[in-house]
C-alpha cells in the first residue's frame, strides 16, 4: 500500500540501512525495540495508519507516565507501525491509549510499581475477525492472530517509547509479566450467555471497543471432576481468593476488578445455573474470601486495623461482586478457567473505537 | 552503495524537569505540628513513625498522624480528601514509605502535596528506591523534594533493631526538614 505523503509528520527522522536486520540492531541499540524485530516506520508506512483514524496526527490523545511523554497521533501511529500494525487495527491503539490515560487507570502507579502489572487489552464488537483478535483457542497466547499480537504490542511500544517506561529503570518490576510485550484478546460474544463484556459497560453491540484491564497475570485452573456449576463457581472463585493476592495487602477491597476468563464450555453450563451475570459475579463474591485464621499473626492484625475482616471471620478478596468480571473466551476443550489477577489500584477503562467516517459500513 | 530508509523516531522527549520551590522550617522543632503519614502496609514504617511520634512528643512538638488509604476510585477521592486536610493541619511533614514502585510514587505524591502547600516535606524511601522516589519528584515537577534514604530492606528486621535505626535516623530527618531540637 502507498499511501499519500502529505508532509504533516514531525517526528525526528532516521536515516537507516535498507536491511531487517540492521534496523532491528538499531531499535536495540537506540533502546526504543522491545527486543523482538521491528518493522521500519517509514512515512508510506505511518501515513497509512494515520489514515485510517479520524484524528490529525497532531492531536495529543494524552500523557504517558511514568516520564509524561505526550502521546500523538502520529507518535502513537510510528509505534504501531514499528509492531507491525494494519492501519484498520490502528484506531484500536488509539482508543487502548484514551483508556490508559484516565485517570482512576492509574497508569503513573501501574508503569512504576514492582509488581507484574501491565496494561491487558480486551477487545469487544464486530471487528474481531477482520481484525483477527484472538478470542478462541490460545486466545491469551500462541494463537498469532495479527490483530491481537500487533494491537498489544503497539500499546507496549507507546508505553515504552512515549512514556518512558522501562524495567529496571522507571518501572521497578520485579519480575515483568509476558503481557509486557502486550496482551490483546477478544471475547467470544457469539458463546456468552451473557450481554458481552463491552455492552455491561455500557457500549452498543454493535461498537467496537476496547477495554483495558491491569493484569497482574494469568492465573491458571482446571477441574474435570465437578459436575454442578454452583459447586464449580465456588471452587474458581476460593481460587481467585488466593492468601498471598495483592487484594489482601490493600486498604480496602474497594478498587480494582480480576477477569475471569471463562471457556464457552463451561460459560454454556454457568449461564444455566447463573442466567444473568450478576447471579454469576454474586455466587463468585459469596465465596471468594479466606478464613482469617489463614493467615500469621503480623497478618491477621493489619487485615483488622484495616478494617478487612467481617464479624465471622472472613477475609473478603473484594468488596463487590462486579469487580469480579467474567469474559467468555479460549478454545472449546473446556476444563480450564484464567484469572487475570488484578493491581487493584487501578479501575479497567473502556473506549469506543473510532473510525473516519468513509472505513465505516453501510 | 548501501540503499537506505528514512524512519520516524518512536520516542517522545520527556517532559522538561521542573523544580518547584522547596521549603525548610528554619527554627525551632517545639510547637510545631510535624506530619507523620503512613499507609498502613509497612509495619516496618509504622514502627519507626510510631517511635518519632514519641521522640517528637518530648521535643514538645506534636505529631500529627494520616494513614492513606486507597488512590483511586470513590476511596482515592477520600484519601485525597484526607491528604488535603492532613496538610492543612501541619507545619511540615514526613511522607513514607517508598519500599515499593507505587508506595514509592504515592509517598512521594503525598510530600509533593505538603510542598505544593508552601510547607517543608521529606519523602522516606529505603536505598533500593532512592532512585525511583528522586525520578518520581522530578517528574512531578518538584526535583528539589528533601529524601530520607534508610536502609533496605526493612522488613524481616527484628523490632529492637527498627527501634534503633528510628533512634538513628530521627535526627537526620530533622536535619532535613530544617527544624532544630
Amino acid at each position: 500500500m502507498t499511501a499519500r505523503l502529505t508532509g504533516r509528520l514531525t517526528a525526528e527522522v532516521l536515516e537507516v540501512p535498507d536491511d531487517p536486520t540492521a534496523l532491528y540492531e538499531l531499535s536495540l541499540e537506540g533502546g526504543w525495540g522491545d527486543g523482538v524485530p521491528v518493522l521500519p516506520p517509514t512515512d508510506d508506512r505511518v501515513e497509512a495508519l494515520l489514515a485510517a483514524t479520524p484524528l490529525d496526527p497532531s492531536v495529543v490523545i494524552g500523557v504517558l507516565p511514568p516520564r509524561n511523554g505526550v502521546a500523538t497521533v502520529e507518535l502513537a501511529a510510528i509505534n504501531a507501525a514499528l509492531a507491525g500494525c494494519v492501519p484498520e487495527a490502528f484506531p484500536l491503539v488509539v482508543a487502548a491509549i484514551e483508556a490508559m490515560v484516565v485517570p482512576e487507570f492509574n497508569a503513573f502507579a501501574l508503569t512504576t510499581t514492582t509488581s507484574s502489572v501491565f496494561p491487558m487489552l480486551i477487545v469487544n464488537g464486530p471487528g474481531r475477525d477482520e481484525l483477527q483478535i484472538d478470542y478462541r483457542a490460545g486466545c491469551l497466547g500462541g494463537a498469532a492472530g495479527r490483530g491481537s499480537m500487533t494491537v498489544g504490542r503497539a500499546v507496549s511500544l507507546c508505553l515504552r517509547n512515549i512514556g518512558g517506561q522501562r524495567a529496571g529503570d522507571t518501572s521497578r518490576t520485579v519480575f515483568g509479566q509476558p503481557a509486557r510485550f502486550g496482551l490483546c484478546f477478544g471475547e467470544w460474544e457469539e458463546r456468552s450467555p451473557w450481554p458481552s463484556l463491552a455492552q455491561r459497560r455500557g457500549f452498543d453491540p454493535g461498537a467496537d471497543v476496547v477495554t483495558v484491564h491491569g493484569g497482574k497475570g494469568t492465573f491458571p485452573m482446571a477441574d474435570v471432576n465437578i459436575d454442578d456449576a454452583g459447586e464449580l463457581v465456588r471452587m474458581l472463585a476460593k481460587c481467585i481468593a488466593f492468601p498471598l493476592n495483592n487484594w489482601y495487602l490493600e486498604p480496602t477491597g474497594e478498587s480494582g476488578q480480576l477477569v475471569l476468563a471463562i471457556n464457552p464450555m463451561w460459560a454454556e453450563r454457568f449461564g444455566r445455573r447463573f442466567p444473568e451475570i450478576e447471579s454469576l459475579q454474586l455466587h463468585l463474591f459469596d465465596h471468594a474470601w479466606q478464613p482469617i485464621e489463614l493467615w500469621p499473626e503480623a497478618n491477621r492484625e493489619i487485615l483488622r486495623s484495616k478494617g478487612r475482616v467481617d464479624p465471622d471471620g472472613k477475609v473478603r478478596l473484594v468488596s463487590r461482586p462486579d469487580q469480579l468480571v467474567p469474559v467468555v473466551c479460549g478454545g472449546l476443550g473446556s476444563l480450564h478457567a484464567v484469572a487475570l489477577t488484578s493491581f487493584c489500584e487501578s479501575e479497567m477503562q473502556s473506549v469506543a473505537v473510532q473510525r473516519p467516517p468513509a472505513a465505516i459500513g453501510p | 552503495m548501501t540503499a537506505t530508509l528514512r524512519i520516524r523516531l518512536p520516542t517522545a522527549p520527556p517532559a522538561p524537569e521542573v523544580a518547584a520551590p522547596s521549603f525548610v522550617v528554619g527554627g525551632p522543632l517545639a510547637g510545631l505540628r510535624v506530619g507523620l503519614r503512613h499507609e498502613g502496609s509497612w509495619r516496618s514504617w509504622m514502627l519507626i513513625t510510631a517511635v518519632w511520634q514519641q521522640l517528637l512528643e518530648a521535643d514538645a512538638a506534636t505529631p500529627v498522624m494520616l494513614q492513606t488509604g486507597e488512590r483511586v476510585g470513590a476511596e482515592g477521592e477520600a484519601t485525597r480528601r484526607a491528604v488535603d486536610q492532613w496538610v492543612g493541619r501541619i507545619d511540615c511533614g514526613v511522607s513514607g514509605l517508598g519500599t515499593c514502585g507505587s508506595c514509592t510514587s504515592w509517598s512521594v505524591a503525598d510530600a509533593v502535596s505538603v510542598e505544593d502547600g508552601g510547607k517543608p516535606a521529606v519523602v522516606a524511601v529505603t536505598a533500593e528506591f532512592e532512585t525511583h522516589a528522586r525520578n518520581m519528584a522530578a517528574y512531578l515537577g518538584h526535583g528539589d523534594l528533601k529524601v530520607l534514604v534508610l536502609p533496605y530492606p526493612l522488613e524481616a528486621r527484628p523490632e529492637e533493631e527498627l527501634r534503633a535505626i528510628a533512634v538513628e535516623f530521627y535526627p537526620r530527618f530533622l536535619d532535613l526538614i530544617g527544624a532544630r531540637r
